[in-house]
């Protein structure tokens, strides 16, 4: 029971700690959380497990760092997300409970865009000015000559870049533990290096399709009537058109790029987000603290997204992650047909295409290893999604 | 339904239009054989031939007029109609997502109700959790996985591609069937587990939610059967949701089919988007497009339909 | 209780379930008789077990949490809790019918409700399809609908709550049960309308006999229609009576505070008198008498905070579970 004049240092429980117990309680679901948290690990220190470089070599006395002169733009761009990612998550976790209830939200909100407005400034400042370094020094060949000394290489040896004709389409052997592919790259070092990609075109499509998907899904659902009716028109052309084939059509008739990709993906797939949250939103537009507000003459953008939002985030959190599995799909999918990136930058679905050989060979570990990270990954994508609707639901099923 | 037709023939064109480089300097090529003045007056001809240097409305309207028609124009690539190729390759993927769609509900709803009705704990988490294995297999893996083991040496259970054998032509009536089916196992064993995992999960949710309605309660109070409870009653509110399901099926399906039919091999209309695709045949890309998309509305408009006949709240008005 | 002229004799009925936070104990040792042709309240507040017992009567509790774990529910000769499922399901809707608070969810909204009357009908009477059918039109009438032929191809969700709500009656009174159990069937409708229900209950009462086991938090309703009432509070009955023997003179201190706190005309200028704390917890039910937390009496007795007072019949056909109601403690 509280007094009128007391202030308190801290609230109860809030709503995302109530979905996060919830969510914990099965460990099964913990650990496949884990997993996911593993593959961010790879993804962010994929130069520092699979390159061709040393960490430390000694060439004539000197000692140089290969690898941590060659990090480029984009190593540099993931280390700052996953920072600015980590900040975020200890701050949430540390000062939750000792803001007030009312203003979490917006304060939620507010950092997550000043993280974002970091992030993007970082990378692009990041790409300017990061000078590209084209390090061709064989190492290998180095330590073997005998002209180095006192190297410690990464623990899979081996750069995705690197093409050496003559171990072409190997099966696994002790120097490449999961075999080579058709230019004799390494397998293990692309299926760690591929994870970059799956895992970055994941998050950044589904943050623009969702960031699409809220902001006409709160427009129609709130405006309602004509505007709402219109608009539904527009969405629902978006929805019969065959997706896949849109993608794939946009793909090729464009350069291709690894942004483009996650644009297009991020283009097509917002109808979900759009929907949920304008049914969410003519819903509340009913309810009376909307209508309050309303009355109180506080700002339209103040409305949306500090009051009704997030009421309806929940849905879009919930298909957010469906998202990243979906987007992880297509993007494995348009490699495979070969409208994905271009070798030599690594995707796990454009090495499955490499599964069966142009002679007609079947290469078991092309097929296998890169078909069972993109099966892991999206299987654990889904299956953290769905324990997220189920802490969500039912928390609020057990309240009644 | 027509706005919606006409704004998809829009967003078709539009992306076609949009795309760098156009038709004829890619058909030209880089073109250093000829000199800049001669290869300018070739270019402005064809231009005018196709009429590219027509402002952008009026081509659209050129367009949708012999759209309307069926006229698509001609294949770039296999020098034929466009409409022509359409009607070879159509059938072949309609007869493929047909019968996986008819295999999916016809699996999924039993497997739905079961897994509702039969209630052990372990046996409920455990079989969310395999729906969930099945749904997240990525189709391509699948598809070359079963290629690579099942149709190569030793095994050879099923044919690697295509969808008859070389020798299909001289068979009689019924071998010739055998022959087709069997070429067809593996295609839709891929195109069906992924609607079968989704379908069966949202039959046993629905279920599930409606096992527990008040109605229910009542049929049971009224001294009703089990038997008579699940499928008069609860059953019969379940199929709701799963009927427009349909509607966001069919274009997923669609989508399927292009990576099925590569793997394959097989000549339906989705290799025929993915090679249009690949060597820019805009007009069979428009085309594909344009009929894909009017067949997805069919199909939306089917569930609309449906819908409005299963559930008496919603009236034939408002289905739209 | 006697069972002499009892219709339905309920005794030590107790009814458990078993959650992931642990046992919940809904119903505990409940027992009390409804004679034939009399119309029965079961009061007290939300969740003190009321609705649990009318559906183990109908053997209804959602079996997986829930489990009746004891006692005897005696009608027509025979234990209801002994009977098969099958034989069960003869007298569901049959011999004893059920109405629910919610018309509007408790209807299918897929079929019509001719049909669904028509189904109760055509199950327990074997009657064919256009003899249920005419059956279905004569109870629409019975129950006040006009329009009865039309309005039987109407939908749910084509109605009002009022009408809904005569369907389900209509539906529960079509095969002319001996017992009808009302759980709280205008808690959801407006006063005007709850009258209107009532009043067809006493009706359809009076043309059948039939008994009814009326379910209400509502104790205005408890004055004007039930001929003897039971208050449960925390899944124990706490006191048995006729109505109007309650009303003049409650024995159980919980009783004597819901009948101080309801507002009474005249009786203003002062504060509403309230009943000191809230229901306990299933899962944290007080040791002893489970009101004694709350009782002027039992907050600072030994005896009522550790042992747990059993209903007894302190005088004819007053029962009453306190150590200190008058003439409890004779023996």
């Amino acid at each position: 029971m509280t007094k009128p004049n007391q202030q308190h240092k801290e609230w109860g429980t809030s709503y995302g700690e109530m979905v996060w117990h919830e969510f914990t309680r099965s460990k099964f679901v913990v650990i496949w959380l884990g997993f996911i948290i593993l593959l961010f690990l790879l993804a962010i220190f994929a130069p520092f497990l699979a390159n061709d470089k040393p960490f430390v070599i000694k060439i004539d006395g000197r000692q140089h760092y290969p690898i941590f002169r060659n990090l480029n733009a984009a190593d540099y761009s993931i280390f700052l997300a996953a920072t600015v990612g980590l900040i975020q998550i200890l701050l949430i976790c540390r000062n939750h409970r000792r803001i007030d209830p009312s203003i979490r939200s917006s304060v939620l909100w507010r950092q997550v865009f000043i993280d974002t407005l970091i992030i993007i400034i970082g990378i692009t400042l990041l790409y300017v000015f990061t000078p590209r370094r084209l390090d061709a020094t064989d190492y290998k060949s180095m330590v073997a000559s005998g002209k180095a000394s006192g190297a410690v290489f990464a623990p899979v040896p081996y750069g995705y870049g690197r093409t050496d004709l003559k171990v072409r389409e190997q099966p696994p052997n002790k120097q490449h533990w999961l075999g080579t592919d058709d230019v004799g790259s390494d397998v293990l070092c692309r299926l760690i290096h591929g994870s970059r990609i799956s895992l970055s075109v994941g998050f950044v499509a589904v943050g623009i399709s969702s960031i699409i998907g809220i902001i006409i899904g709160a427009i129609l659902g709130y405006s309602g009537g004509k505007a709402d009716f219109f608009g539904m028109r527009l969405v629902e052309i978006m929805m019969a058109v065959p997706v896949f084939f849109l993608i794939i059509t946009i793909v090729a008739f464009f350069p291709r790029s690894l942004f483009n990709i996650m644009l297009i993906i991020g283009l097509t797939t917002w109808t979900e987000d759009a929907r949920f949250v304008r049914a969410e939103f003519l819903k509340l537009r009913r309810q009376d603290f909307v209508q309050a507000a309303v009355s109180l003459g506080l700002p339209l953008r103040s409305i949306l997204f500090g009051h009704m939002l997030p009421n309806a985030i929940a849905p879009v959190l919930v298909n957010a992650t469906f998202g990243i599995a979906g987007a992880i799909f297509i993007e494995a999918a348009l490699s495979f047909l070969g409208f994905g990136v271009a070798p030599p930058t690594p995707s796990w679905g454009q090495m499955l295409s490499l599964g069966v050989s142009t002679t007609g060979r079947f290469l078991w570990w092309l097929t296998l290893f890169p078909g069972l990270a993109i099966f892991f990954t999206v299987l654990a994508y889904n299956l953290v999604g769905e324990a997220l609707r189920d802490a969500i639901d039912p928390r609020l099923r057990k309240a009644v | 339904m027509i706005p919606t037709l006409l704004g998809i023939t829009i967003v078709v064109f539009a992306i076609s239009r949009m795309a760098p480089g156009d038709p004829v300097s890619l058909a030209m090529g880089p073109g250093g054989m000829m000199d800049a003045q001669r290869a300018a007056d070739v270019r402005a001809t064809r231009m005018r031939l196709y009429g590219l240097d027509k402002p952008v409305h009026v081509q659209y309207a050129t367009w949708l007029w012999r759209v309307v028609r069926l006229d698509f124009g001609d294949s770039i690539k296999h020098h034929r109609e466009v409409i022509d190729l359409i009607k070879e390759r159509l059938p072949i993927t309609l007869t493929l997502n047909i019968i996986s769609f008819v295999i999916i509900y016809a699996v999924s709803i039993p497997m739905g109700i079961l897994s509702a009705v039969g209630r052990k704990k372990f046996l409920d988490r455990a079989s969310s959790v395999m729906l969930l294995m099945l749904w997240s297999l990525p189709s391509m893996w699948v598809g070359q996985m079963l290629i690579g083991y099942l149709c190569g040496p030793p095994i050879n259970w099923f044919p690697p591609a295509g969808l008859s054998s070389n020798y299909a032509e001289q068979l009689a009536f019924f071998p010739w069937l055998a022959d087709r089916l069997w070429h067809l196992v593996l295609p839709i064993v891929c195109l069906t587990y992924a609607g079968f995992a989704y379908l069966t999960k949202q039959v046993r949710a629905g279920m599930l939610d409606n096992l527990r309605a008040d109605y229910v309660r009542t049929a049971r109070a009224k001294g009703l059967s089990n038997w008579a409870v699940i499928f008069r009653h609860a059953f019969r509110n379940s199929i709701i949701p799963v009927i427009t399901i349909m509607a966001t099926l069919l274009p997923a399906m669609f989508g399927g089919s292009v990576i099925i039919e590569r793997i394959f091999s097989v000549s339906g209309m989705g290799l025929l988007a993915f090679e249009a695709v690949t060597t820019r045949d805009y007009n069979v890309v428009m085309g594909v497009a344009t009929i894909a998309g009017f067949l997805n509305l069919v199909g939306l408009l089917l569930a609309d339909i449906a819908y409005a006949i299963v559930d008496p709240r919603i009236s034939f008005e408002s289905a739209e | 209780m006697s069972e002499n002229g009892a219709l339905l004799s309920i005794k030590g009925l107790s009814v458990s379930f078993f959650t992931e936070e642990g046992v919940v104990k809904a119903v505990q040792e409940v027992s009390f008789s409804i004679k034939k042709g009399e119309t029965f309240a079961l009061v007290g507040e939300s969740g003190c077990g009321k609705s649990v017992t009318a559906l183990s009567i109908m053997r209804l509790v959602p079996e997986p949490p829930g489990e009746i774990v004891g006692g005897k529910i005696m009608f027509g000769g025979q234990d209801l809790l002994e009977l098969s499922e099958r034989q069960m399901r003869n007298i569901r809707g049959n011999r004893i019918a059920m109405i629910f608070q919610e018309p509007m969810t408790s209807l299918n909204p897929v079929y019509t409700v001719g049909s669904q009357i028509a189904e109760a009908v055509g199950l327990h009477q074997k009657k064919g399809q256009s003899e249920a059918d005419a059956k279905t039109v004569e109870m629409l009438r019975k129950v006040g609908i006009g329009d009865a032929e039309k309005r039987a191809n109407d939908y749910p969700h084509q109605m009002s709550g009022g009408m809904q709500q005569r369907i389900m009656i209509a539906m529960a009174v079509s095969c002319e049960p001996q017992l009808l159990i009302a759980d709280e069937p205008t808690t959801a409708l407006d006063v005007t309308i709850q009258a209107q229900i009532l009043d067809l209950l006493d009706v359809l009462q009076e043309q059948s006999g039939m008994s009814i086991l009326l379910i209400t938090h509502n104790l205005g309703i408890v004055a004007e229609r039930a001929d003897d009432v039971a208050v449960m509070y925390a899944s124990r009955i706490v006191e048995v009576a006729e109505s109007r023997s309650l009303f003049a003179e409650p024995l159980h201190p919980y009783t004597q505070g819901l009948l101080k706190s309801l507002p009474r005309l005249g009786f203003s200028g002062r504060r509403l008198p309230t009943i000191a704390g809230i229901v306990p917890e299933p899962l944290h039910f007080p040791s002893g008498c489970k009101f004694h937390p709350r009782c002027p009496i039992g907050c600072n007795d030994k005896k009522c905070r550790n042992i747990e007072p059993r209903l007894k019949e302190v005088r004819p056909s007053r029962w009453v579970a306190c150590w200190y109601a008058p003439g409890y403690e004779k023996d």
